[in-house]
């Protein structure tokens, strides 16, 4: 730590943009603060040394034996108590995070009532056009079932809030696989938050290299649409290294120069992957418009990671972790809550939730 | 106003008395030991954020605010490479950034032309704390005495050690990864046989025709093979030397047609065999005629197919260095913003801090460090839980090893 008066020298002379201290002084100011080259556990520096001065060489490492162990002894000691008063704040810290959940959870339940839902959001200044939601599979027998539950659950929620477009990633892909029974619980869900099929919204669920399932929304009704992607990890890195082979190929039977590669390329690349599903019928191509950005990125967990999530797409997306970030011991596995989404969602149009609609 | 302007000053004047400052100090030097004693993140990125907001929050110019950073920057790399990271990766400069105002991108670049100038200055003192600088991004967009400055910088720290400071200087991710596709093609599209070939081409030459000749040369016991084999095992055993060039596969390859030699000679050939032999050889021999012929006509490249993700992580700027573990982003902007973006893979930990850079401290970087260490060692202990972090990371698999050893050394003695 430099102290407070050589800091103002060092600040009065960055003032004058280098021009009041020689190369020496700063040297001078700044010696004290530098580590012994002793202490340097650098193995090439120990490796000159021990050529240069054999004899003396003897000396340096028995220099102070003692003070060495009872300052390795202090470090490890330090260690284990600041992890003991660090475990007992990050308990407190939890256990009060545990209780304002259940309070939010509460004051905040959806009761299956668009009505509700659409009010909790009334007051927001701005809704994500794209929410996109990190899910994870659990290890249980019935993961995928209670899985495809919580995607009916957050496009329900999404689909009351006004939220258009919802992105689903599921590290596995296991979702991908059964796009029709998905489709089929998704809409028992609607059926079960909005009532009679008429008063539905509209739903399309698809997938990178899968068509659409579910029909496109009228354009003259007014009633709400949803459209659902599903994204797995093959839809991150794995499709650019697809592209890279692409492009290798095509530059090696001369059909493009390498200097074509780019950002604007990869990105209409990237894009289409999920904007673009396999079109039964040639017609109706136009219909699906998604923004492949998404503007939220939600995370259900104690910690913030993007477990190999799409790169390209999240440049600009604001991330949301429901639990106390940073703190986390348990990392993934938290249960997918309304209070949760609700937060996100007001945190996003920065807002402070309170206890009481 | 005036009462909390008394406060703040008597708090400085209090914090930069000398003993206050000294025990500060000291206990910054505790910690910072204290933390070696756990794991600790290879690899961490800053996204240094706040210096405008900070500055215009306390009434100061942008470009103090920018100093303040800076003077934070050094503060938290020092303890970064005291506790034992070994990567650093701060975000100085977006592509983006040239939109700002000509007045701050022209401020911002004198002083970065002037602390790399300086730094170069200073190159024993450099040497002490062994870190090498390296600058990543379009470095084509810089002015030429920036650019002056920066390469001078890197080359004077280049024989530094292992610790790396990466400064993303005109830097988007997207970019970087645009980059990295477009290197691995121009790599993929190079003819490999045309001026001379790389170690992997050789390698590929290698395998198909000495394969198929040691193959001949086992089954067959006529001195005709031999010398088809030296023939056509020049050109093999001359792009061997070129990927090792210790004098080994000429003996050993010696040894291997002598080993040959023995044991067809010792193996009893039916007439009938050796014929279809010799006519399997004929054909071997028109087809590779006409491998060759084909291969003059037009150039052959490495298959596409052999592209991983791992090709292209070694085309990002960041090739070389470990996995980010840590990615962290002051001043509450919960964003990448185009930076990491390749680099932040399953596990890396990304941390938004409320706190502006210019303020960021080790007080705001123990807590996180502290976490960290709390779940790797959670990790450690149960490694089938979800969430779980050092499974992939190699040193600290030998260290569970190691524990494993002391622990099962404990238990014989305890019996």
């Amino acid at each position: 730590m430099v102290s407070q008066r050589e800091r103002q020298i060092l600040r009065d002379e960055i003032r004058s943009r280098g021009a009041k201290l020689s190369a020496a002084d700063r040297e001078k100011l700044i010696r004290p603060y530098l580590p012994d080259p002793s202490e340097l556990s650098d193995s090439k520096a120990r490796a000159s040394t021990s050529t240069s001065y054999g004899s003396r060489r003897q000396k340096t490492p028995r220099k102070k034996p003692i003070r060495t162990f009872l300052k390795s002894q202090l470090h490890q000691l330090t260690y284990a108590l600041t992890h003991i008063i660090f475990g007992v704040v990050v308990r407190l810290i939890q256990a009060y995070h545990a209780v304002v959940d259940r309070i939010f959870a509460v004051v905040y339940h959806h009761h299956r009532t668009p009505e509700l839902i659409r009010k909790d959001v009334r007051g927001l200044k701005r809704l994500p056009q794209h929410l996109s939601v990190i899910l994870t599979l659990r290890t249980e027998e019935d993961a995928l079932a209670v899985l495809m539950d919580e995607v009916a659950e957050l496009a329900a929620w999404s689909a009351c809030s006004g939220i258009p477009q919802l992105s689903v990633y599921e590290k596995t892909g296991a979702l991908k696989f059964c796009i029709p029974a998905l489709h089929q619980i998704m809409t028992t869900k609607l059926a079960s938050y909005y009532g009679s099929p008429s008063q539905q919204p509209s739903l399309q669920l698809f997938a990178p290299h899968h068509p659409v399932h579910g029909g496109a929304p009228s354009p003259k009704s007014d009633k709400a649409s949803l459209t659902l992607l599903l994204l797995s990890s093959t839809d991150g890195r794995e499709t650019f290294v697809d592209l890279t082979k692409t492009l290798a190929e095509m530059s090696q039977n001369g059909k493009l120069s390498p200097q074509d590669i780019t950002p604007e390329l990869v990105d209409a690349e990237i894009s289409e992957i999920t904007t673009q599903p396999l079109q039964p019928d040639s017609a109706q191509s136009s219909a699906l418009s998604f923004n492949p950005e998404p503007d939220l990125l939600l995370v259900f967990g104690n910690l913030l990671k993007l477990d190999g999530y799409p790169p390209w797409q999240i440049r600009l997306t604001e991330m949301y972790c429901t639990g106390d970030r940073s703190y986390g011991t348990t990392g993934y596995g938290e249960a997918v809550e309304y209070q949760g989404f609700m937060r996100g969602l007001w945190h996003f149009a920065g807002a402070q939730m309170r206890f009481g609609r | 106003m005036a009462g909390s302007m008394h406060l703040s000053r008597l708090r400085n004047w209090f914090l930069a008395s000398p003993p206050i400052e000294f025990a500060i100090s000291n206990l910054k030097a505790l910690l910072i030991g204290a933390l070696r004693q756990g794991p600790i993140p290879k690899h961490v990125a800053f996204v240094m954020d706040g210096n405008r907001r900070f500055a215009r929050s306390h009434g100061i110019e942008t470009v103090e605010g920018h100093n303040l950073g800076f003077e934070a920057l050094a503060r938290i790399l020092e303890v970064c490479y005291k506790s034992g990271v070994k990567v650093v990766t701060i975000y100085a400069f977006s592509i983006e950034n040239f939109k700002r105002s000509k007045f701050e991108v022209d401020a911002l670049m004198e002083m970065a032309k002037v602390k790399l100038s300086e730094m170069a200055q200073h190159g024993d003192l450099l040497d002490r704390y062994g870190a090498r600088i390296r600058v990543l991004g379009r470095l084509e967009l810089l002015k030429p005495d920036v650019l002056a400055a920066v390469n001078k910088a890197v080359e004077m720290t280049s024989r530094n050690g292992d610790r790396v400071l990466n400064i993303c200087f005109p830097y988007t991710s997207r970019d970087e990864i645009t980059g990295a596709i477009r290197d691995t093609v121009e790599d993929y599209s190079t003819p490999l046989w045309s001026a001379k070939p790389a170690g992997v081409a050789a390698r590929a030459l290698f395998s198909e025709s000495h394969i198929a000749l040691n193959i001949r040369a086992q089954t067959t016991g006529s001195g005709k093979t031999h010398d088809s084999h030296s023939d056509t095992g020049s050109t093999s055993e001359s792009s061997t030397q070129e990927e090792d060039p210790i004098l080994r596969n000429d003996h050993s390859q010696r040894v291997y047609e002598s080993e040959s030699s023995f044991s067809s000679s010792t193996t009893l050939h039916l007439g009938g065999q050796q014929e279809g032999q010799h006519q399997q050889q004929s054909n071997k021999n028109t087809s590779q005629a006409n491998y060759s012929s084909s291969e003059a006509e037009n150039p052959v490249y490495l298959s596409p197919e052999t592209i991983t993700r791992q090709t292209l992580s070694d085309h990002m700027l960041t090739k070389g260095t470990p996995p980010l573990d840590m990615l962290i982003r002051t001043s509450g902007v919960e964003r990448l913003s185009d930076f990491m973006l390749w680099q932040c893979h399953d596990n890396t930990e990304i941390v938004f801090l409320e706190v502006m850079w210019p303020e960021f401290d080790l007080w705001h970087f123990l807590p996180v460090m502290l976490a960290w260490q709390r779940r790797i060692a959670k990790s450690r202990k149960n490694p089938d839980a979800e969430g779980n972090f050092a499974g992939d990371s190699p040193e600290s698999t030998s260290e569970e090893d190691a524990d494993a050893v002391l622990l099962r050394q404990a238990k014989v003695k305890a019996v």
